[in-house]
């Protein structure tokens, strides 16, 4: 095992190679609070990619119930129980506990558990169910009182993936260019020891080809310069790809870089297991943050705080760069904002879009004189 | 008074055996003996392997490297060979008492593999998987390739006979006309086949050739193997049939080693049972 420098922990880690970032790494932001669950992504990464015989039962995006939805099921439920309780310092800035790789049991190379055919059975099993009882005199709060969210998931790219460090013959590789983690199809040979190795249960094994796939961050777009399916077909505009700067190099002008390590509103997904995931989430607002620490850190409190400040107390700089989400299929690395405009600019420094700080709103008056008529005011 | 009556109970035995034409099979403890005859069999249950002396192979763990498998699984594989000059056969047969074949996610297979040095040296290679510079040729049999090969679909629904699929793209109507166009289009949905990856196959042979220089470096060779596995009482009986390697001659012993996986006890890769290098001599029967 090496020592490797995890930033998310804020400590140096064991992992089963040296540290060795990509010159660029992949990036998204979910936004949460913006998702509906209509399962677009879903659907469109399922046409495009895992329409074979085999890929059946494979959702290399899925969109769950949070908290009782899982794909595959009880995936986080399971390995918390095996990590048994951890945790970070009083102040969060460290995590104290047992990464997977620290916690690997003897001939292991991580902690990890394999699903069974059956726990991929129920795509969202809880869907849209509650995490407690509605009763008499329940009102309205925040956090709400009962509460569910969506958590729109794909592969998270991670800088140190459990999937490549638990394969026995490196058929796993993190591409240098852009640090997305792939599952070489002419070397695997189907030990789905990646798919027990992989917390978030996102390689899938093959029954047909006998070997391990996987999300690939739709990398023939990513090369053009475009996001991927799920991003661009998202109907709530709640995804946007990017690059994350290596730690200390970040720029305020990085899209990612300012969500994630400058303003610290958007969060990794369970960051405790280890692997530096690199999809993060703007935690959901009305959800008790003694649920979503454990999911997202402990960064939850201020990342919500931020988040709700930005548009209530005139932050433009956060919404307007909120409003580049699902404004452009391009992949945004640099952005701006000039007075109420907002620019987003593509890998070749070229400008891509350009949208207003707060769109224009007319309200038309519910009676048309011109034509006597009352408007229908439907969309 | 006891002592007398059990030699005359196993004299009775022996001769009951000699009237009936019955010989035990012979046991080669310390080596396997490939018996030179005419012809080799591809078939587990033939006759012709009968009169041939076994070689109980003691399996130990695979533990050398991670993944370990940790507790062990199956202790023995009984491993009979003969050969013709050309090639050489080995049948290996192991209790296992489940039959495992069907793959899909946390299903494993049962298998077997032999593996031979892939040239003849002073200093053998290491007994798991070779080493850099001295690597080793193996030849590895799986139940689920076995199932392909004597006939089962090679469908989704061989797996799952309840499996309801809407649709696939290379069934589309539009492309119902023309079968290049739609083996194309199922290749792209199954990239492991596009690449050219044996393992995924589809499968002609139960056996698949390979060569290591080492773990985690086994690689695609020649399909130069054929084999034929059957499901006995006790477990499973394998024929792998495989080239005579030429430094084995019958002045010229050689090292074999095998390696037996459970399915049922979540067995792939390098967590199996297997042995060290075993001595493989060529020898004729006493007459």
């Amino acid at each position: 095992m090496a020592r490797v420098n995890n930033w998310q922990l804020g400590r140096e880690m064991s992992y089963w190679y040296p540290e060795s970032r990509p010159e660029k790494q992949f990036a998204a932001v979910f936004d949460i609070n913006k998702c509906i669950a209509c399962q677009t992504c879903t659907l469109a990464c399922k046409t495009t990619w895992t329409s074979g015989k085999g890929q059946e039962y494979m959702l290399w995006n899925n969109v769950e119930t949070k908290p009782y939805g899982f794909y595959p099921l009880s995936w986080d439920l399971k390995l918390l129980e095996m990590l048994d309780g951890q945790q970070w310092s009083p102040d969060g800035s460290t995590y104290e506990g047992s990464t997977i790789f620290e916690s690997a049991p003897a001939g292991e190379r991580v902690l990890g558990w394999r699903p069974e055919d059956e726990d991929y059975a129920y795509p969202n099993v809880g869907e849209d169910d509650c995490a407690g009882q509605i009763d008499g005199g329940a009102s309205l709060q925040m956090p709400h009182m009962a509460w569910f969210y969506y958590l729109a998931r794909i592969c998270n790219h991670c800088t140190y993936p459990a999937c490549l460090a638990a394969c026995p013959r490196g058929s796993i590789y993190k591409r240098p260019e852009d640090g997305i983690v792939l599952v070489d199809q002419g070397r695997c040979r189907g030990y789905q020891e990646c798919v027990r190795g992989c917390p978030y249960k996102k390689v899938f094994f093959n029954p047909m080809t006998g070997t391990s796939e996987k999300c690939i961050a739709c990398f023939p777009k990513i090369e053009q310069g475009l996001q991927p399916q799920c991003f661009v077909n998202c109907i709530g505009k709640i995804r946007l790809a990017g690059w994350i700067s290596k730690p200390g190099e970040e720029r305020e002008d990085n899209p990612i870089d300012y969500l994630v390590r400058i303003r610290k509103i958007a969060l990794p997904l369970f960051p405790q297991f280890g692997l530096e995931p690199n999809v993060y989430y703007i935690p959901p607002i009305h959800v008790p943050t003694s649920f979503t620490r454990q999911m997202f850190g402990p960064g939850v409190d201020d990342a919500i705080a931020a988040y709700k400040k930005a548009a209530a107390e005139g932050d433009d700089d956060l919404t307007g760069l909120l409003g580049l989400f699902g404004s452009t299929e391009e992949v945004l690395s640099r952005w701006n904002r000039s007075g109420e405009t907002i620019t987003g600019f593509n890998d070749k420094g070229e400008e891509a879009v350009r949208v207003p700080l707060r769109e224009p709103v007319s309200i038309r008056p519910s009676y048309d004189k011109l034509y006597q008529i009352t408007r229908v005011n439907c969309p | 008074m006891r002592k007398a009556s059990i030699i005359f109970a196993a004299l009775a035995l022996a001769a009951a055996f000699a009237a009936s034409g019955c010989r035990g099979r012979t046991v080669s403890p310390s080596e396997v003996v490939a018996v030179p005859e005419q012809e080799i069999t591809l078939d587990p249950l033939d006759d012709a392997w009968y009169p041939l002396p076994y070689h109980p192979a003691k399996l130990i763990l695979q533990d050398l490297v991670e993944p370990r498998l940790m507790e062990p699984s199956t202790a023995e594989v009984e491993v009979t060979a003969m050969t013709d000059g050309k090639d050489v056969a080995f049948r290996l047969e192991w209790i296992d008492g489940s039959q495992n074949d069907l793959p899909g996610p946390q299903a494993f297979i049962d298998g077997c593999a032999i593996q031979l040095p892939s040239k003849q040296d002073a200093n053998v290679p290491a007994p798991q998987m070779g080493e850099e510079g001295k690597s080793v040729e193996i030849a590895y049999w799986r139940a689920d390739w076995q199932a392909i090969v004597d006939g089962r679909a090679d469908e989704i629904s061989s797996i799952y006979p309840n499996a309801a699929v809407d649709h696939y793209p290379f069934k589309a109507e539009s492309l119902q006309k023309d079968p290049k166009k739609q083996q194309e289009m199922a290749r792209r949905y199954a990239p492991a086949r596009a690449l050219g990856n044996d393992r995924s196959g589809p499968r002609k042979q139960p056996v698949e050739d390979m060569v290591a220089g080492g773990p985690g470096t086994l690689s695609p060779a020649s399909p130069v193997s054929s084999g034929k596995g059957v499901r006995t009482d006790k477990g499973w009986s394998v024929v792998i049939v495989r080239p005579l390697p030429a430094f084995l001659t019958d002045k010229q012993s050689a090292n074999i080693a095998f390696a037996i996986w459970q399915g049922e006890n979540n067995e792939t890769g390098a967590r199996k049972m297997r042995t060290g290098w075993i001595p493989l001599v060529i020898r004729r029967l006493p007459e």
